[in-house]
């Protein structure tokens, strides 16, 4: 295995091509390319905890024109992310096992792991472009095929809010290669060795051309409005990985390009891009609590949780980068159950909106455990996992800018203001008038499996969070400041 | 091996005669003319490897670096046409190949009187196969429009050409310019980019894209694209201090908006694919402005090549899904992917292409045309040229949502017709370009170095 992080994410792609032609039997070969994918990583992850000294994985391929170079390099955080990925596509498949899909469903979302890992592994700036935008086919297709009723119209606006975004990050990146040439007489796309300060007076336009790029994704507000519609529109599973991981690529973008690229800016923008993401947390809170669709609640309710991360992040205080990190992977652990519930129930039922439902607790005490967890562990209970990310993050934004730590505490106590009476409404509450409570029957024995594992982790991070940010520590230590 | 210099014109002007002499046959044999158009396009081809480099073979003709790639060029984008010729029309296949040896000599003109003789040459078969290429009237009243749109930039250049003369007293390039010799540049330019649809010059150019048969909008788009591109940057040779090509970047970006904001409300396919046609015209100024605005390097005229080889297998690939699928607008798309699945999913392969969503050609080619607008700090037109791409994603993925997610509005039968063989080789080399870039750059490489 010489080649180990190119057979990472093309070990995906090639699983997507075989269900592409294994017609009715495409699951099966779904499921062992998922496995193989999530062994991969999980193989990576060992490796590198079982060698400290092997804190990154390189891998150099040749220059092509243009310096443009196949360069992939793996350190903990690429590898955690895409561990990220693996696990939850594992699950994704799993909790789709019986789903009426054709071939297309599980090439689709092999391919989108594959791009996902691409984008994590990917240190020349043009792979990382294209990865980056490879991800939006599969997820473009999941949504238009197999989501729910106003699906189309998500399916493009997701598509073209992202790739709008996109666009500033490119011509970003162009004026970022070109100035680098001038300046040095290199041709490079190679993150290591781009030196941003070759831009000049076009240094800023370029930061904040990559800060849009990476915004939207995330998203920021005011560039979130295709989430709402996409999370909501999309199949469990997809929503699963939209939240559970594609958000994570803005803030991932931010960590790997834009603040080592411009260390000093970053910061100097910190009033705009903290004030940004604490506002986030506190409109996303809101916006929750003024829904009626659970789906749509949970979507809000990314946002808010987002915002968190990037506060950490931007702090670049040593807690709060790795805290911010780590709730990268509370966020898809915990919203990933909730969306995979909502799902079980939309199956069950056809219906997600919060007065559907009632009485629940009584017909599906499994299901009514597993979300009451979940919710729990989302609003950041002390002794889960949300709590550990949600603390440092906030701890380290509140050694730099404290009011953006006061703001966000605040989203943390609006958090439990939306999600605790919507879990009431659905699980408690006396069932009323056209309530469809009486055709949820629980959760069988594969959800609850799939629950299990999702709630372990949960609890494994909030109890015992030390080795996890132990992991991500190395990847993120030269950023602080 | 060494070529006479004029071995590819040859070859295509043994194929205008051959499919004249089949014409005299009682029963030509089936399908000689489609053989006679393939062989003839495809021995130009094939000569064109050994071309001498930087020769001239008179005043007037020459070959160099360029000629070589866009007699490629050409010819690919001619190929899929020369496919197509299955019926047994002979005057057909005689306009068709003439228009093909006119772009051809333009890739080798060597002045300004050769550059209008080869305009003219290509120009005019092409009227008339407009005009034959459907039965009907509106082809016919197309033609006669692209005919006066013809005419009018053929009377632009001439006047063009005798002020510049005037002024300079050459027919080739020159230094310094008067006023005089600026507005005969500017009547040139402004010829060219008639001929390349630049707005707003561009009025004519969907209605013979929409009334003409698609794989000859096709052939219209590519081939003929690429030769006008050709003749706007040996203008920019030719009368290298004409103010003109300081504003193409401008008129460029205005071009590539314009086509794809106009593009947005089109019903019928083959008007929406014209459109999308002047939008990538518009992307292609900006290339040539940048490629003049940086002392015309070689990395300049790579990037176009690239453009317009990817450009060659994308619209030929859609004219030939409109052709085999027999679909005429956009609601007849819905629902029909299931029916077609192998020509559908080229034809979506085609259309994330043309919208630029790596890892295809299409994404390449945008990349490498706006980052030589960049280099060259044009940064503006180069932001107005992705913008006009984000644009025209509305409609490409608008075409991919109706084609999959939506059902049909008629239930009734549909029998596509031939060709999906076609659309599907297109739509592989087009990701074998995204895939594999460095296979058109080593091409061209070699030749530009």
């Amino acid at each position: 295995m010489s080649h180990p992080l190119t057979i990472l994410w093309a070990a995906p792609l090639a699983g997507a091509a075989v269900c592409a032609f294994m017609g009715a039997r495409a699951r099966y070969a779904a499921l062992v390319f998922s496995a193989l994918f999530a062994g991969l990583a999980g193989a990576l992850v060992m490796t590198m905890l079982a060698n400290p000294a092997l804190s990154v994985v390189n891998e150099l391929g040749p220059v092509w024109a243009y310096g443009i170079s196949y360069r992939l390099s793996a350190d903990s955080l690429s590898v955690g992310l895409i561990a990220l990925t693996a696990f939850l596509n594992l699950i994704c498949v799993a909790s789709s096992w019986e789903l009426d899909v054709p071939a297309g469903y599980w090439s689709c979302f092999l391919a989108l792991a594959s791009a996902l890992a691409g984008v994590f592994l990917a240190r020349d700036l043009f792979f990382f472009y294209v990865f980056w935008e490879a991800t939006l086919i599969p997820m473009f297709f999941i949504i238009g095929l197999w989501g729910s009723s106003n699906r189309l119209h998500a399916a493009v606006k997701f598509f073209l809010f992202t790739f709008a975004g996109s666009v500033f990050m490119l011509l970003a990146l162009l004026t970022l290669v070109s100035a680098h040439h001038r300046a040095t007489g290199v041709w490079t796309w190679d993150l290591a060795a781009l030196d941003a300060s070759a831009l000049g007076t076009a240094g800023p336009l370029a930061f904040w051309g990559l800060v849009l790029g990476f915004a939207v994704k995330i998203p920021m507000i005011p560039l979130h409005t295709w989430l709402p519609d996409a999370h909501t529109e999309a199949p469990a599973a997809g929503s699963v990985m939209l939240a559970g991981v594609m958000l994570k690529m803005g803030v991932y973008g931010l960590l790997r390009v834009a603040l080592p690229l411009f260390p000093d800016l970053s910061f100097s923008a910190l009033p705009i891009l903290g004030g940004l993401a604490a506002f986030s947390t506190i409109y996303g809170a809101l916006c929750a609590m003024a829904q009626t669709d659970l789906k749509r609640m949970i979507a809000y309710s990314s946002i808010a949780h987002l915002g968190f991360c990037l506060l950490g992040v931007l702090s670049r205080t040593s807690q709060g980068l790795v805290g911010g990190t780590l709730q990268l992977v509370n966020h898809g652990l915990t919203t990933g159950a909730l969306f995979l519930m909502v799902g079980f129930l939309y199956e069950r039922t056809h219906k997600r909106g919060l007065s559907d439902f009632g009485d629940l607790a009584s017909r599906a005490p499994f299901l009514a455990f597993f979300f009451g967890f979940s919710t729990l562990a989302s609003i950041g209970l002390p002794g889960l996992n949300g709590f550990v990310g949600e603390f440092m993050a906030l701890s380290g934004a509140l050694s730099v800018l404290p009011i953006l730590a006061f703001a966000g505490a605040l989203g943390v106590t609006l958090a439990a203001a939306y999600a605790l009476p919507a879990f009431q409404a659905v699980f408690w509450a006396p069932a009323g008038p056209g309530s469809v409570s009486e055709k949820v029957s629980d959760l069988d024995l594969r959800e609850r499996a799939v629950l299990w594992t999702l709630s372990a982790l949960m609890l494994w991070i909030g109890l015992a969070p030390k080795p996890w940010l132990a992991f991500f520590e190395p990847a993120l230590r030269g950023l602080v400041r | 091996m060494t070529m006479f210099p004029l071995a590819p014109q040859a070859a295509l002007a043994a194929g205008v005669l051959g499919a004249l002499f089949l014409g005299l046959l009682r029963r030509p044999p089936p399908l000689a003319l489609r053989a006679l158009a393939l062989a003839s396009i495809g021995g130009a081809m094939l000569l064109a490897v050994g071309l001498p480099a930087d020769v001239y073979v008179s005043p007037i003709l020459l070959t160099d670096a360029k000629t070589v790639g866009w007699q490629y060029l050409i010819c690919l984008g001619a190929l899929p046409l020369a496919y197509w010729l299955d019926g047994e029309d002979d005057v057909l296949s005689a306009l068709f190949l003439g228009a093909v040896l006119g772009m051809s000599l333009l890739a080798s003109a060597a002045n300004l009187a050769m550059l209008f003789i080869a305009l003219e040459f290509m120009s005019l078969p092409a009227y008339l196969l407009v005009a034959r290429s459907r039965p009907g009237d509106s082809s016919l009243e197309a033609a006669i429009k692209y005919f006066f749109a013809g005419g009018v930039a053929g009377a632009l250049f001439m006047l063009g050409l005798a002020l510049y003369y005037a002024d300079t007293r050459s027919l080739a390039a020159s230094s310094a310019l008067s006023p005089l010799g600026q507005a005969g540049g500017a009547l040139m330019a402004a010829a060219a980019l008639f001929k390349l649809g630049a707005f707003p010059l561009n009025w004519w150019l969907p209605d013979v894209y929409e009334a003409s048969a698609p794989e000859v909008s096709g052939f219209l788009s590519t081939a003929m694209k690429s030769a006008a591109v050709l003749f706007l940057m040996r203008l920019c040779e030719l009368a290298p201090e004409a103010a003109f090509i300081a504003w193409l970047p401008a008129i460029g970006a205005i071009t590539a908006l314009a086509g794809s904001v106009m593009a947005l409300r089109q019903e019928r396919l083959q008007r929406l694919f014209a459109y999308s046609s002047i939008s990538n015209a518009g992307l292609l100024i900006i290339g040539v402005g940048a490629w003049a605005a940086s002392g015309r390097s070689a990395e300049g005229v790579s990037a176009i090549l690239f453009f317009l080889g990817a450009y060659a297998f994308m619209s030929n690939g859609t004219f030939a899904f409109i052709k085999y699928s027999g679909l005429e607008t956009r609601s007849q798309l819905k629902g029909r992917g299931a029916a077609m699945p192998a020509a559908a999913a080229a034809f979506t392969i085609l259309l994330f292409a043309l919208g630029g969503i790596p890892p295809t050609g299409g994404f390449m080619a945008k990349l490498l045309l706006l980052w030589r607008a960049v280099d060259a700090a044009l940064l503006w037109p180069a932001a107005a040229g992705a913008l006009s791409a984000l644009i025209s994603l509305a409609y490409y993925l608008g075409m991919t949502r109706e084609l999959w997610f939506e059902k049909a509005d008629e239930p009734a039968a549909f029998k596509p017709g031939t060709g999906a063989a076609l659309v599907v080789a297109c739509a592989a080399g087009v990701v074998l370009l995204g895939a594999a870039p460095w296979l058109m750059s080593s091409i061209s490489g070699g030749l530009l170095r």
